[in-house]
């Protein structure tokens, strides 16, 4: 175990922690311990990204560079020196998001871990010491945080705009880490007093997914927000801007800084000082509430019966086989119940949803609203496509991949119809849906008169899904390790596919040039599909 | 049976229940040096909540617990230093080594840290895991980890143990080398308290048998005073008895029926 540099720092407050009754000697080892477990877990920020090294030794900041790189992108934020509103509510914004995020999917597994009650309880270590090491340990993490985000403008802003600036700005973000660590915790409480554990373990699955949405739609936004701190003047006081913490935080540098003055700016820097406290004094209050509802963790949720109907209609209706059917409902109830798959996932569905739009709708704010009706923008629904393949690779992961033993022990005459049932899920669980919602949208904006062009666009979807996984490495679905995820060995054909998608959005294109040729193209197309999906399921 | 001495453990008139129901419904017991004592029952009978309590790990219950003559509940939690405990699920931070996770166990119960991991140490090659001392436990099979988890459990070296399930996922010499290192700690005085499901272990090592049922003490006793008592055979046929089970044989009979029935599963 390392000697942490925080744990160095910690010593020389040792008189202090003995006399107000912490046995030092062991919160030092219980801190020391739970820094250690930090360093060996991989953060939501990196998981899509980085392959875990299980023999490296990690130390709790190691992914820290990360957040640095956010914060030394807030720098240009930070440099204008005339709509510090704007400026600091926007810092204020992406800060708090971060690491209220961050917070929730990655620290609560920690501030809520099981173990610790059954491990740390049974020995003698008195509540006091406990405590002490769980609020450090707590303090530490959400501290290095808020450095690492924040650190940059921190240092530019002494220099841009002077000590008081500085200093104003140190404080502030006291203040906001105190107001967002009793947020998340009063946010937990509240969940875990209507929720049982299991639930809770979802909705923590889904902060993570709106987390890497969040950073991902972040970083393409940037030049954007940034033309918007250019072009946008004067900040308008409006009833709902009390209602947003980011708000209430800038208020004061507008004030002392960019002598705005006014009943608003003064109130809103009032709730900037005094919610954080009162939220900070409520805490202290259900300070036990908390330690008793994490106890619910563990519990067994009731839960309804489930009885996959829908799963069990559609196999029935689509799968040719038994073995088929069989491995379709297996792979449609893993998809909906793995939480790692659904974080891997979901995110890149969103994209799918957002990216067509994000191209179609282009034109329409530069003001050419009339003629998307007859063009051929309809054919960015081939992008909703995109997210096939992140599906197809995930497919193959599980946390539970050492389950995979039941495929060699089950007599199956070959591997066809698994992968056929797999993909037949995967279309109709994840693409499908997906595709109608675009499609409806679609409709309403270009007409009834692109419907036989949907049509044929989802059936060369249907294709481009057999492609990509002919293309793709074969993996039996959920039988290897996440933590496994070499990207490397996908970039190639990931790429490859990129341009098959593309390609058939260009054949699409060329049919669309002929009258009535979307009709030839629908009965090449059905044709095509009939052939490729016998070929390749053997 | 007649003791002078003080007892270690001293529980009258323990009840406890959760919000939804009665899981202890007043349980005297007096526990002393040198036993080893089975404490069996059906799956949730209360077993675990007893020594969680014991333990200081459940909160709120009625009546008096006391640990070495003093009651646990005044705050004080020294008593813990002389007691070790091997939870029921393998609980413990797997993304330790052992040599890590021992030597701050180790730390917990105040020893000193390179006495702590030199001591794990050793332990660790008598059990024969020498070689995964600073392999993290989550790569270790069950039977290791249930290994690690009985040293952290007997390195501060107390006077009191807690098992529950103590020889789960162990293989056969494993077995015998951890039931020879319960009598021989019996034998110098320590107390063991464990719960099994495994009848005839708890049959050939306990001292005393204590049989829980639905929250209340069924039976109290050496197996020889238990046998007397209900007429049977063996410990399994007691419990058996004692807990009212007596449908086994129809419940095996439909079971076999039903997994021949044919072609009723897909």
């Amino acid at each position: 175990m390392n000697n942490f540099l925080v744990l160095r720092l910690l010593d020389r407050l040792e008189g202090g922690f003995r006399r107000i009754g912490v046995d030092y000697r062991v919160m030092r080892s219980i801190l020391q311990m739970k820094l250690t477990m930090d360093g060996r877990r991989t953060p939501t920020v990196l998981s899509g990204s980085q392959r875990k090294d299980e023999k490296k030794e990690g130390s709790p900041f190691r992914v820290q560079w990360m957040y640095v790189l956010m914060g030394v992108l807030m720098i240009m934020f930070i440099l204008p020196q005339d709509h510090f509103m704007l400026q600091m509510s926007l810092i204020f914004s992406i800060t708090m998001f971060m690491i209220t995020t961050t917070l929730i999917s990655d620290f609560s597994s920690v501030m809520l871990d099981l173990r610790d009650k059954n491990i740390l309880f049974s020995k003698p270590v008195n509540r006091i010491t406990l405590n002490m090491a769980k609020s450090i340990h707590i303090l530490v993490y959400l501290l290095t945080l808020t450095l690492s985000l924040t650190g940059p403008t921190l240092i530019v802003s002494l220099f841009r705009h002077g000590i008081l600036f500085f200093l104003l700005y140190a404080g502030e973000i006291i203040l906001m880490d105190c107001f967002i660590l009793v947020i998340t915790a009063l946010l937990y409480l509240l969940i875990m007093k209507f929720f049982d554990g299991e639930k809770l373990k979802d909705i923590i699955n889904y902060v993570q997914i709106l987390l890497t949405i969040g950073i991902t739609v972040g970083y393409q936004l940037v030049s954007r927000l940034f033309n918007l701190v250019e072009l946008s003047g004067a900040f308008k006081p409006a009833w709902w801007q009390y209602f947003i913490s980011p708000v209430w935080f800038a208020a004061p540098f507008e004030m002392l800084f960019a002598g705005g003055s006014g009943q608003s700016y003064v109130l809103l820097t009032v709730l900037a000082l005094l919610v954080p406290l009162l939220l900070i004094a409520a805490y202290v209050k259900l300070m036990p509430l908390f330690e008793q509802s994490v106890l619910k963790l563990a519990e067994q949720g009731t839960g309804g019966k489930e009885n996959g109907r829908l799963a069990d209609f559609l196999s029935r209706r689509i799968c040719r086989s038994r073995e088929e059917g069989m491995f379709f409902r297996f792979s449609w109830s893993m998809m909906k119940k793995e939480r790692d798959f659904k974080l891997k996932v979901y995110p890149s569905l969103g994209f799918s949803i957002v990216f067509p739009f994000i191209f179609i709708l282009n034109p329409v704010f530069t003001g050419n609203a009339a003629m998307l009706k007859d063009s051929r923008g309809y054919l960015f629904i081939y992008f909703s496509a995109m997210m096939l393949q992140t599906i197809l690779l995930m497919l193959r992961y599980s946390a539970s991949y050492k389950g995979a033993w039941i495929y060699r022990v089950i007599p199956l005459p070959g591997t066809g119809p698994i992968y056929r049932g797999m993909l037949k899920a995967a279309l109709f669980r994840l693409l499908l849906p997906l595709f109608l919602v675009e499609a409806v949208l679609f409709i309403w904006l270009f007409g009834i008169h692109i419907i036989p062009q949907l049509a044929a666009a989802l059936l060369s979807l249907l294709i481009y899904a057999v492609l990509c996984f002919r293309i793709l490495p074969r993996a039996l679905p959920f039988s290897e390790k996440f933590e496994a995820v070499k990207q490397k060995d996908f970039t190639a054909s990931s790429f490859i596919l990129l341009f098959i998608l593309a390609g058939l959005a260009g054949v699409h294109y060329i049919f669309t040039l002929f009258p009535a040729g979307v009709y030839v193209y629908l009965l090449i197309l059905v044709l095509a599909n009939a052939l490729m999906w016998k070929r390749t399921f053997v | 049976m007649k003791h002078e001495e003080e007892p270690v453990i001293a529980i009258s008139g323990l009840w406890m229940n959760y919000t939804d129901r009665m899981v202890l419904r007043g349980i005297d017991l007096k526990v002393y040096r040198g036993q080893i004592i089975g404490y069996i029952g059906p799956n949730g009978a209360g077993k675990s909540t007893t020594v969680k309590i014991m333990l200081g790990l459940v909160e709120g219950y009625n009546g008096k617990v006391e640990i070495f003559g003093k009651d646990i509940t005044e705050g004080d939690v020294s008593y813990k230093r002389r007691i070790g405990y091997v939870p029921e699920v393998a609980e413990l931070y797997d993304s330790l080594t052992a040599r890590e996770y021992l030597s701050f166990v180790g730390e917990l119960y105040g020893m000193n840290r390179t006495d702590a991991d030199d001591k794990a140490e050793r332990l660790m090659g008598l059990l024969g895991l020498e070689k995964s001392y600073d392999v993290r436990i989550s790569s270790y099979s069950k039977g290791m980890k249930q290994k690690v988890l009985l040293i952290s459990s007997m390195l501060h070296d107390p006077d009191i143990l807690f098992l529950d399930e103590p020889l789960s996922g162990l293989d056969a010499n494993s077995v015998m080398v951890v039931k020879e290192i319960f009598a021989s700690l019996a034998a110098k005085g320590k107390t063991i308290f464990y719960s099994s499901h495994i009848m005839d272990v708890v049959e050939k090592i306990s001292s005393r048998i204590i049989l829980i049922n639905g929250g209340e003490i069924v039976a109290d006793g050496t197996f020889a005073q238990l046998k007397e008592k209900s007429r049977e055979g063996s410990l399994e046929e007691i419990f058996n008895q004692l807990t009212g089970f007596d449908k086994y044989r129809d419940i095996a009979g439909e079971f076999v029926a039903v997994i021949q029935g044919g072609d009723s599963h897909e």
